[in-house]
């Protein structure tokens, strides 16, 4: 299949291309920005684990979290203090980062600072976000949302076409089945990848149980391995996994973050799978049964 | 081949000109043809590129064929690109053949429309059944 391939990174950070039949991407970093020393740690210990691996990585990370299900619970730093911390991150690790924004007025800032835009999943269809994040001239990470069909993300992506972006990474997270429980299609990873861009597997939301605990998510993180694995098989060019040294106490998606200490394990298997799957495609060609009917 | 009244004419002279036919862009959707096909009262889309160059036409029958065939959910259907249903390299007429030649090749392969194209492919308009026999019969509305 013919997927276009995108280019995350301006400046002097590292270019991370997606796409096509590239090595696997990992996007990944705490949900939130929780302090500036924090995210430095996380950045460094990431950065360290992605070196080592040889995994191509973007950092994401979030300086207002406008979905959450209290609203006591913690909003962010806010665009002026997490930018800053975000711009910083780039320049001391040399790693292109991600940030979601949630107002259109805050998309020219954050399409400023971060080498790419993250539409958030909730979001995925309202127009004048997706305006505003096409207008960032951004690669835009746009999410499906949880109560979104794949192939309607096509309208989504017409959006943001029409804005003159053509940079874009369409992500799954999980489908509503119910109230408070999420499942995953991977069906939905070829169905959108036809829209002609690479596709993300968004593993740790993908295990939330939203809202689950009255008002807070909960989630089952047991199962993200396996979840990989099958994406991973489904053909996604992008692995995201929010990650955190201290899931117990994360100040925004506890339940849900996975611990750094595994992240290792599971993004070589995702890697490894997608080798596999890469060579599977030069032996065998791409995925074509009863696509011509 | 039989002997018309109207032997001579044209299919530049009896064609449906682009205002009256459904002429789409290679990135309309299904639901989107859909709409401009019964808009216009036509079962036939041409879908062109942005030099209106012909790129495939969709035909109800093409359109019925498909729906037996793909077992995907109509709400996914509609929303693929018409270009993916529709045939590629469709039998096309030239704007300065006979009228008569251009029924004759209806009547050949069993279709209602022709779309008619210039020397370098570029759609021009549509020959339609109903008109065309009405001009060989020297009908005139």
């Amino acid at each position: 299949m013919d997927k276009r391939i995108i280019e995350v990174g301006y400046g002097s950070v590292a270019k991370v291309k997606i796409g096509s039949r590239l090595p696997l991407v990992f996007i990944g970093g705490p949900c939130a920005i929780e302090s500036r020393d924090h995210a430095f740690k996380m950045a460094e210990a990431i950065d360290l684990i992605c070196r080592r691996m040889g995994v191509p990585w973007i950092y994401k990370s979030c300086y207002d979290k406008d979905c959450r299900s209290s609203q006591d619970s913690f909003h962010g730093l806010g665009a002026d203090h997490g930018l800053r911390i975000l711009a910083d991150i780039r320049e001391e690790f040399g790693v292109p980062v991600v940030s979601d924004f949630s107002e259109p007025i805050w998309g020219p800032a954050t399409g400023e600072v971060c080498d790419m835009v993250q539409v958030p999943a909730y979001l995925c269809r309202q127009t004048s976000i997706l305006r505003a994040a096409a207008l960032t001239n951004r690669p835009v990470h746009l999410k499906k949302g949880q109560f979104m069909s794949p192939w309607n993300m096509k309208n989504s992506v017409r959006k943001i076409e029409a804005n003159g972006n053509h940079q874009i990474l369409l992500a799954d997270r999980g489908t509503f089945f119910g109230y408070n429980m999420l499942v995953n299609d991977m069906t939905c990873f070829p169905i959108m990848a036809r829209m002609g861009y690479p596709v993300c597997f968004d593993a740790t939301h993908s295990i939330q149980l939203p809202t689950s605990m009255g008002n807070v998510s909960g989630g089952q993180r047991e199962f993200i391995p396996h979840l990989v694995r099958a994406a991973a098989g489904c053909g996604i060019n992008a692995l995201f996994m929010e990650v955190h040294d201290d899931p117990d106490n994360a100040l925004s998606d506890a339940n849900t973050v996975l611990d750094i200490q595994y992240l290792e394990n599971i993004l070589g298997q995702a890697k490894a799978i997608h080798e596999m799957r890469l060579e599977l495609l030069e032996k065998y060609g791409e995925d074509n049964a009863h696509l011509q009917k | 081949m039989p002997t018309y009244k109207n032997n001579t004419m044209r299919v530049s002279e009896v064609m449906m000109l682009l205002e009256r036919i459904p002429v789409i862009r290679e990135t309309v959707i299904m639901k989107e043809a859909f709409e401009e096909m019964g808009r216009l009262n036509l079962g036939i889309a041409c879908i062109v590129d942005v030099n209106m160059k012909l790129l495939g036409i969709l035909t109800d029958g093409d359109i019925r064929r498909k729906l037996l065939k793909v077992q995907k959910p109509f709400a996914a259907l509609l929303v693929d690109d018409a270009l993916e249903y529709s045939i590629r390299s469709p039998i096309t007429i030239h704007l300065s053949d006979t009228l008569v030649h251009g029924v004759d090749i209806m009547g050949l392969k069993q279709v209602w429309d022709l779309p008619v194209v210039d020397n370098h492919g570029v759609l021009v308009g549509l020959l339609h059944l109903h008109p065309a026999v009405q001009a060989l019969l020297g009908v005139t509305k």
